[in-house]
C-alpha cells in the first residue's frame, strides 16, 4: 500500500497563471465591451486538476480583480457602466463557478482518501489473516502499517498477559527498547488503558532511533496505536517516522487496530492451544510410560509370585524328603546307640580283662621268675662243671639252657615293665637330675659293648646345658639304656652317639646310630608293643622288641615323647626332650618363646635356688599341694578355682590325667591373683566361693586385658549358665560333674590353645575411647594391646608382631601418618594390616597417602563401631585365609620375571581406589614407580612436569575430565605425541574400543583387569630401556 | 524357535539393533518389549516390525526414537519419599564412616534420582566427599539428566516429596526457576559423572558404596537381572548398599546370598562380607 499522493499534477499551476495572465493581456488590449474576460473561466476550469481546494477560489479572486482593473484601464468601447455591469455579473458567475470547482476538488480528495484507507485496510487485513503465529502477525501488521503511513521503525507489543511484551520489531534495535510495559507506563502502557491513537511530533529523545547502520537519527514523530478487541487491550503498535503523522495515518491506525487485535488474539489463542495440545500429548506419553511401568511391575510381581510358588513346592518336596531322611536317621541313631552301648560294654569288658591281664601278668611273671631263677642258677652251676664230669657237649647244652633262660628272663622283665606301666603301677619320683652325671653312669656300661662290637661310642654335651633337670632319673636312665642297647643292636659298623643339648623347653637327649635304619612306613609301628619292623628282624637280632614301647611309655610318664628320624640304611636318631626346666623360669619372662636362650639360664638357676631354700616369698602359698612350684608341662597349665578341698583334689587329678599342670586356688581373690600371675591356658571356675561369686571373678577376668583371652569353664551347683555364657565363659557344667564333662572342658581349652590368640594393637590417644574400643573388640582368642602414643606403638611393634592394628590419626606425640611412615621405612618394626579409625575429615590427598598403608579407613561416627568390629574381625579371619600365599606367590612371580618394570615410571589415571590399589600392587612389586592422578585434569597437570612417565594407564569414566578428553588433550601437545597410553574401560562394546583409539590411546583393555594380560600389555608398550 | 511372526520379528529386530548399535535388548522382559514396539510402530508410522527394522537399520534418527521408546522413563524427584527417609536413617550413618564415597545410580533416566541423592547427601554433609555415577543406555536421557532441567509444573510435587522424604530445608534452595522450568544448581552437578553404561553388556567400572537401581531390573529377564545384580555385587564394597525398586526383589536372584536385606519396604540390601 503506497502512501496517498498529495502533490498536484505538475505545470497545472503555471498553465493556470499563464491563462489568467493571457486573458488579462487580451482583455487589456481589447476595447471595453469585448467580453474577453469570459476566458477567465478556462483557468478556473483547469483548477479542477489541482489538489488544493482553495486554488479555484484564488483563481476566481484574481480573475475578478483583473476584470475590475481591466474595466478601468481598457480602451473605451461600449458604455463603461454597461461594461462594468457585465463584468460584475461575469465576476459573480466566476465566483459561483469557483465555489463549484472547489467543492468538486474537495469531494474528489475525500473519495481518494477513503479509497486509500480502504485499500490500506484491506492490505493489512489480508496480511494478518491465515494460520499465523503471534509474532508473524505482529511483524506483518507492523510492516504493512509502516508502509501505509510511511513509518520507518516500529514495534509490536502483545498484551494478552496484562502487560505489554515486545513481540516483533521493524528495523528495531531491540537493545534500545524496553521489552515490557505495565499498564499506564509510557505511551505504550497508556495504550492499554485508552483506545485513542496518539501521534506525537518532535520525539527526539524518547522516540525510536532510526538505525541506518552508518548512523542513526532519532525519529521525528511517533504513532502509538492501541489494539483492542471486544473491549480488551490485545496489543500496541508503535511506529516512528522521519515525518509527522497526519490525521489520515491516525485514521488508518484507528481503523485497522481492531482487526489486527483480533488477528493477534487469534494467533495467541492458537499458540496456547498448541501448547495445551503438546502438554496433553506429553502427559499422555507420561501416562503411557507409567502404565507400562505399572504393567511391568505387575508382571515382575507375578513372576516373583510364580517363582515363590515354585520354590514353595520345592520346599514342600524337600520337607517331605527331609522327613523321610529324618526317619532313616532316627533309625540309624537308634542303631548307633545300640552299637555304642555294645561297644561300651565290650570296652568295659576289655578294660576289665586288660586289668586282669596286667595283674595276671604281674603275678605270673613273678611266679615265672621264681622257678626260672632256680633253673638259671642250676644251669650256671652245670655249665661251670665244677665236678668236671660233664662232656664238652653237655657243658655247651647247659650254657645254652642258661642263655635261653636269660633271654626268657629279659622277656619276662620287659613284659612285666610294660604291664606295670599299663596298669599304672610305675611311680614317678621327680628329683634334680644332673644330665652330666647321668651320662657318666651310662658310659661305662656301653663302653665294653662298643669295644666288643668294634663300634665308636661317644657322648656329646651341648653348650648352655642346665646343670640339673627336674625329672625321674631312674626312668630316664632306663629309657636311655633301652635306646642305646637298641642302637648297638642294630649297628654293625660306625658309631653310636649320645647327644645332650638344651632344647626350647628342657633338655634334649638324642641317641644317634649309623645302623640299618628304619623305613618310613615302619617308623610308627616300631613303638607299638608286640610288633616289630618285620618278622625277620626279630629273628636276626633277637630280643623282644618291647624296648621301644617301654621307652615311649616311660617317656610319656616324664612328659616327653620319643621322636625318630631315620632312613633305611642310613642310621637312626631317637630323641626325647625332657621338660625339666622349672616353671618359675617361664613365669618371670614376658613370653614363653624367648629369643635369647642364654638369658634364661641364670633365671632358672636363681629360681631353683629359691626353690631349694623352700621359700618363694613372691608366690601365693597353696592351700592344697599343687604344681605351682613344680611345673612339668610348659605351656600346659590349668588354674582350678574351687573351695571344696575334696573336689579340688579330684579336679587336680583329672587335670593331671589330661597331661596339664594344675594350680589350685580356694578363693576368688586368689583365683584372680593367680590368673594374672601365672597366665594359665585355661581356668576351671567354681561359682560359689567363700569371698565372692565366681561370676564376679569371671567378669573381672574378662575385663582385664591380661586375662581376657583365657578360656574359662564354669562349674557350679546352681544353674547360672546363661549369665556365665553371656559373660564369656566357654562352657558350663553342673555339679555333680562327671569325669567326662571335665575332660570335655579341658578338651575345649586345649582346642583354644591350639588356636593362637590374635593380637591387635590399638593406638588411640583418648583413654575412654581406647577402653571402649578394647571392650568392643575384646573376645575369645583376641589379645588387645592398647597404647596411647606413637612412641608406645613403636615400642610394641618393635618388640612383637600383631595380626592387626587399629590406628587413630591424632596422637599426642605425632600424627598417625608419621607413625605409618616410620613403620614403613624402618625395618625394625613389624607392619600388621592397619585399620585407620579417625575422627577427622580426610582430604583426598590424605586418603591417598593413607591408602598406601591401610586398606580400610573408618571415619568415627554413630555407626563406625559396627564397621570397626566388622573390619577387625575380617582381618583376623583373613590371617588364616588364603590371601597371603597368593600375595606371596605374586611377589615370587615378580622376582622371577624379566626386569621390564624395574625403575619404570608409570602414571595411573584412575579415580577408583580399589583399582588404584590393584594396579599399584601389581606394578610396584615389579619395581615400577607408580604415580596417581585422580582425573584427566590432574593427569594433564602431572604431564606438564618432568620427569615424564614412560607409560600412562588411563581410566575412561572419571569426574571432572574423562579419559577420552584427557587423551585428546595429551595428544595436542607435541612432546607427548608418542607417550604410550593404555586406556582402561568398563565398556565391552566394539565402538568403545575405536573411540579410545580415536581419542589417542595406544592400546585398550577392558575391565575387569586380567593381571597377566595387563602386564604383557605394559611390557609391550613400555619403551625399551636404554 | 517360534511360529508367531511377531515374535520372530521382535527377535530379528532386537538382534539387528544389537549388531548395528550394540544396544542389547534381547534379554529384556519380552512382554514389555512387545508392547513398547507396538507403540513404536504407531509413533513412527510403520505398518509392521519388519518395516520398522528397515528404518532402524538405515536411519540413525529412527533408532534414537526407538531407543527412547524402548526405555521406559518414569521418575520423580524424591520418588517414594519413604525410600529416601529410610536411606537417611539407615544408610547415611554407615556411609558417613567412609572418608570418600561413591554412589552409582544405574539406569538414571533423566536424572531425578541422582539429583535427589545429591540433595540428600548434601544435607547430610557427605556431598563434598561423594562422587555420583549416573549411567543409562539412552544418550538423550543422559543429555537431559546432565542439563538438570525439569518441568516447572512438577516443582510443587517435587517439593512435597522432598518434605516427605525428610528434607531439611526448602527444595527451592537447590534450583532456579525460569521460563516455566527449574534448573538445578551447578554446584550439585560438580561431583556427578554421567556416562553411557549398559547393564547388559558392560563391566564394573568402580568400587562404590551405594548402588541405586530402582525400577530398572523389572524390565529385564532373569538372566539379565542376575547379570546386573552380579555387577552390583562386584562393584560394591563389603557392607555396601544396594537399593532396588519396591516391586523388585533379590529373593530369586542368583546372588541373593551375597546380600542381606536391611529395609524391607523399599528393598535396601547390604552386601555381605
Amino acid at each position: 500500500m503506497r502512501p496517498l499522493d498529495t502533490r498536484s499534477p505538475p505545470l497545472v499551476h503555471a498553465v493556470i497563471v499563464a491563462l489568467v495572465a493571457a486573458t488579462f493581456v487580451a482583455d487589456y488590449l481589447t476595447p471595453l465591451g469585448v467580453a474577453v474576460w469570459v476566458f477567465y473561466v478556462t483557468p478556473l476550469a483547469l483548477s479542477v486538476k489541482v489538489r488544493t481546494p482553495s486554488t479555484p477560489l484564488l483563481v476566481a479572486l484574481a480573475a475578478i480583480v483583473l476584470i475590475g482593473v481591466a474595466a478601468i484601464t481598457d480602451p473605451p468601447g461600449m458604455s463603461r457602466s454597461v461594461a462594468i455591469t457585465n463584468r460584475a455579473m461575469g465576476s459573480a458567475v466566476i465566483a459561483a463557478v469557483a465555489i463549484l470547482v472547489r467543492q468538486l476538488i474537495a469531494a474528489r480528495l475525500a473519495s481518494e482518501r477513503e479509497d486509500w484507507l480502504r485499500r490500506a485496510q484491506t492490505g493489512i487485513l489480508e496480511a494478518v489473516q491465515g494460520e499465523l503465529v503471534s509474532d508473524q502477525v505482529g511483524e506483518r501488521a507492523l510492516r504493512m502499517l509502516a508502509e501505509a503511513v510511511d513509518g520507518v521503525v516500529g514495534a509490536f507489543y502483545l498484551a494478552t498477559t496484562g502487560q505489554a511484551v515486545l513481540l516483533a520489531g521493524l528495523a528495531l534495535d531491540r537493545t534500545r527498547v524496553r521489552e515490557t510495559y505495565a499498564p499506564g507506563e509510557g505511551l505504550v502502557g497508556e495504550a492499554l488503558r485508552s483506545r485513542a491513537v496518539v501521534a506525537v511530533d518532535g520525539a527526539a529523545e524518547e522516540g525510536f532511533l532510526i538505525d541506518g547502520g552508518v548512523g542513526a537519527v532519532p525519529s521525528r514523530a511517533l504513532l502509538v496505536a492501541p489494539l483492542w478487541a471486544d473491549g480488551h487491550p490485545v496489543g500496541v503498535i508503535a511506529l516512528g517516522s522521519s515525518r509527522r503523522f497526519g490525521d489520515r495515518d491516525r485514521a488508518l491506525a484507528e481503523r485497522v487496530a481492531e482487526s489486527i487485535a483480533v488477528a493477534a488474539r487469534t494467533a495467541d489463542y492458537r499458540r496456547r492451544l498448541h501448547e495445551l495440545l503438546a502438554e496433553t500429548q506429553r502427559q499422555a506419553e507420561e501416562l503411557q510410560a507409567q502404565q507400562e511401568e505399572l504393567r511391568v511391575s505387575n508382571e515382575e510381581l507375578e513372576g516373583q509370585g510364580s517363582a515363590l510358588r515354585e520354590s514353595r513346592t520345592q520346599l514342600e518336596e524337600q520337607q517331605a524328603e527331609l522327613e523321610q531322611v529324618n526317619a532313616i536317621l532316627e533309625e540309624k541313631a537308634t542303631e548307633l546307640k545300640r552299637q555304642r552301648d555294645e561297644v561300651e560294654g565290650a570296652r568295659r569288658t576289655a578294660e576289665r580283662a586288660n586289668e586282669h591281664k596286667s595283674e595276671f601278668l604281674a603275678n605270673m611273671s613273678h611266679e615265672l621268675r621264681t622257678p626260672l631263677n632256680s633253673a638259671l642258677i642250676l644251669a650256671r652251676l652245670l655249665a661251670d662243671n665244677r665236678d668236671g664230669n660233664l662232656s664238652e657237649d653237655q657243658i655247651r647244652h647247659a650254657e645254652t639252657i642258661y642263655s635261653a633262660g636269660n633271654d626268657l628272663l629279659a622277656l619276662i622283665n620287659d613284659i612285666l615293665d610294660l604291664s606295670k606301666i599299663e596298669a599304672g603301677r610305675v611311680d614317678v619320683e621327680i628329683e634334680d637330675v644332673a644330665p652330666r652325671r647321668l651320662v657318666a653312669q651310662l658310659e661305662p656300661v656301653f663302653e665294653p659293648v662298643a669295644r666288643q662290637r668294634s663300634l665308636v661310642f661317644s657322648v656329646e654335651v651341648g653348650p648352655d646345658l642346665p646343670p640339673t633337670v627336674a625329672t625321674d632319673g631312674r626312668l630316664l636312665q632306663q629309657i636311655l639304656r633301652n635306646l642305646l642297647s637298641n642302637a648297638f643292636k642294630f649297628t654293625h659298623q660306625g658309631a653310636v652317639t649320645l647327644a645332650i643339648s638344651r632344647a626350647a623347653d628342657g633338655v634334649r637327649f638324642a641317641v644317634r646310630d649309623t645302623g640299618i635304619g628304619v623305613a618310613p612306613e615302619q617308623q610308627r609301628v616300631i613303638f607299638d608293643p608286640f610288633r616289630q619292623a618285620d618278622g625277620a628282624t626279630s629273628r636276626k637280632y633277637g630280643g623282644t622288641g618291647l624296648g621301644l614301647s617301654i621307652s615311649r611309655e616311660l617317656a610319656r610318664l616324664l612328659g616327653a615323647d620319643i621322636e625318630l628320624e631315620s632312613a633305611l640304611g642310613r642310621g637312626s636318631t631317637f630323641s626325647l626332650v625332657i621338660p625339666g626346666v622349672p616353671p618359675a623360669a617361664q613365669r618371670g619372662a614376658p613370653r614363653p618363646d624367648l629369643r635369647e636362650p642364654a638369658a634364661r639360664e641364670p633365671a632358672a638357676l636363681r629360681s631353683r635356688r629359691a626353690d631349694g631354700n623352700g621359700a618363694a616369698p613372691a608366690r601365693t602359698a597353696a592351700y592344697l599341694p599343687d604344681d605351682r612350684d613344680d611345673r612339668r608341662r610348659p605351656g600346659r597349665l590349668i588354674l582350678a578355682v574351687e573351695d571344696d578341698p575334696a573336689f579340688a583334689r579330684i579336679l587336680y587329678d583329672l587335670v593331671r590325667e589330661r597331661d596339664f599342670d594344675c594350680v589350685l586356688a580356694g578363693t576368688a581373690a586368689e583365683g584372680l591373683k593367680l590368673a594374672g600371675e601365672i597366665g594359665p591356658c585355661g581356668i576351671l571356675l567354681d561359682v560359689s566361693l567363700p569371698d565372692g561369686s565366681g561370676l564376679s571373678v569371671l567378669e573381672q577376668l574378662k575385663r582385664d586385658g591380661r586375662t581376657r583371652h583365657i578360656p574359662v569353664h564354669v562349674v557350679s551347683v546352681n544353674d547360672f549358665s546363661r549369665t556365665a555364657m553371656e559373660l564369656g565363659a566357654v562352657g558350663y557344667a553342673l555339679k555333680p560333674v562327671e569325669r567326662d564333662e571335665i575332660f570335655k572342658a579341658l578338651g575345649r581349652i586345649e582346642d583354644r590353645m591350639s588356636k593362637k590368640a590374635r593380637r591387635v594393637l590399638i593406638v588411640e590417644d583418648d583413654e575412654r575411647l581406647r577402653e571402649s574400643t578394647c571392650a568392643l573388640l575384646g573376645g575369645e582368642g583376641v589379645e588387645l594391646v592398647p597404647v596411647g602414643t606413637v612412641a608406645g606403638a613403636l615400642a610394641e611393634l618393635a618388640g612383637s608382631t600383631f595380626d592387626c592394628m587399629v590406628l587413630d590419626l591424632k596422637l599426642p606425640d605425632g600424627s598417625g601418618f608419621d607413625l605409618l611412615e616410620r613403620m614403613a621405612t624402618d625395618e625394625d618394626y613389624s607392619f600388621p594390616p592397619v585399620i585407620v579409625h579417625t575422627g577427622r575429615d580426610l582430604s583426598r590427598a590424605d586418603e591417598d597417602r593413607l591408602r598406601r598403608y591401610s586398606r580400610s579407613i573408618i571415619v568415627k561416627g554413630a555407626r563406625s563401631p559396627e564397621r570397626l568390629l566388622d573390619e577387625v574381625t575380617l582381618f583376623l579371619h583373613q590371617v588364616e585365609s588364603t590371601m597371603p600365599p597368593e600375595r606371596q606367590k605374586m611377589l615370587r612371580e615378580a622376582r622371577s620375571r624379566e626386569q621390564a618394570f624395574e625403575g619404570r615410571r608409570i602414571l595411573v589415571v584412575e579415580d577408583d581406589v580399589r583399582n588404584i590399589f590393584a594396579l599399584t600392587s601389581i606394578l610396584e612389586p615389579r619395581g615400577a614407580t607408580v604415580e596417581i592422578a585422580r582425573n584427566g585434569r590432574e593427569a594433564l597437570d602431572r604431564l606438564a612436569r618432568a620427569p615424564l612417565p614412560e607409560l600412562v594407564l588411563m581410566d575412561i569414566m572419571m569426574p571432572e575430565m574423562d579419559g577420552l578428553t584427557a587423551m585428546r588433550e595429551i595428544r595436542k601437545r607435541a612432546e607427548l605425541h608418542d607417550l604410550p597410553i593404555i586406556a582402561l574401560t568398563a565398556k565391552a562394546m566394539r565402538d568403545d574400543h575405536e573411540r579410545c583409539l580415536a581419542a589417542g590411546a595406544s592400546d585398550y583393555m577392558a575391565k575387569p583387569l586380567d593381571v597377566q594380560r595387563l602386564l604383557s600389555l605394559c611390557r609391550v608398550w613400555l619403551p625399551r630401556s636404554a | 524357535m517360534t511360529s508367531d511372526p511377531i515374535d520372530l520379528e521382535i527377535d530379528l529386530l532386537l538382534e539387528a539393533i544389537f549388531r548395528r548399535y550394540q544396544h542389547d535388548f534381547r534379554s529384556y522382559a519380552r512382554v514389555s518389549v512387545r508392547r513398547r514396539l507396538q507403540r513404536a510402530l504407531v509413533m513412527l508410522g510403520c505398518p509392521n516390525l519388519s518395516a520398522l527394522q528397515e528404518r532402524v537399520l538405515h536411519e540413525e534418527g529412527a533408532f534414537g526414537e526407538v531407543l527412547s521408546l524402548l526405555t521406559v522413563r518414569v521418575s520423580d524427584l524424591f520418588r517414594d519419599p519413604g525410600f529416601y527417609a529410610a536411606l537417611r536413617q539407615m544408610v547415611v550413618p554407615v556411609l558417613a564412616t567412609y572418608p570418600s564415597l561413591k554412589v552409582w545410580v544405574a539406569g538414571c533416566a533423566s536424572g531425578e534420582e541422582v539429583y535427589s541423592l545429591a540433595i540428600l547427601l548434601s544435607e547430610e554433609g557427605l556431598f563434598e566427599r561423594t562422587i555420583f555415577y549416573a549411567t543409562d543406555i539412552d544418550p538423550s536421557a543422559l543429555r537431559s539428566a546432565e542439563a538438570g532441567i525439569f518441568d516447572g509444573a512438577r516443582a510443587a510435587a517435587f517439593s512435597r516429596s522432598y518434605q516427605a522424604a525428610g528434607g531439611k530445608g526448602s527444595l527451592s534452595e537447590y534450583y532456579m526457576a525460569a521460563y516455566g522450568g527449574i534448573k538445578f544448581d551447578r554446584r550439585l552437578r560438580k561431583n556427578m559423572v554421567f556416562s553411557d553404561h549398559s547393564l547388559a553388556t558392560d563391566q564394573v567400572f568402580a568400587e562404590v558404596h551405594l548402588v541405586t537401581c530402582r525400577n530398572v531390573l523389572m524390565y529385564f529377564d532373569r538372566p539379565l537381572q542376575d547379570r546386573a545384580v552380579g555387577l552390583f555385587a562386584d562393584s560394591l564394597v563389603r557392607r555396601g548398599f544396594l537399593a532396588v525398586g519396591p516391586h523388585e526383589s533379590l529373593l530369586f536372584s542368583a546372588h541373593r546370598d551375597h546380600f542381606d536385606m536391611v529395609e524391607r519396604r523399599f528393598r535396601i540390601y547390604q552386601r555381605l562380607g
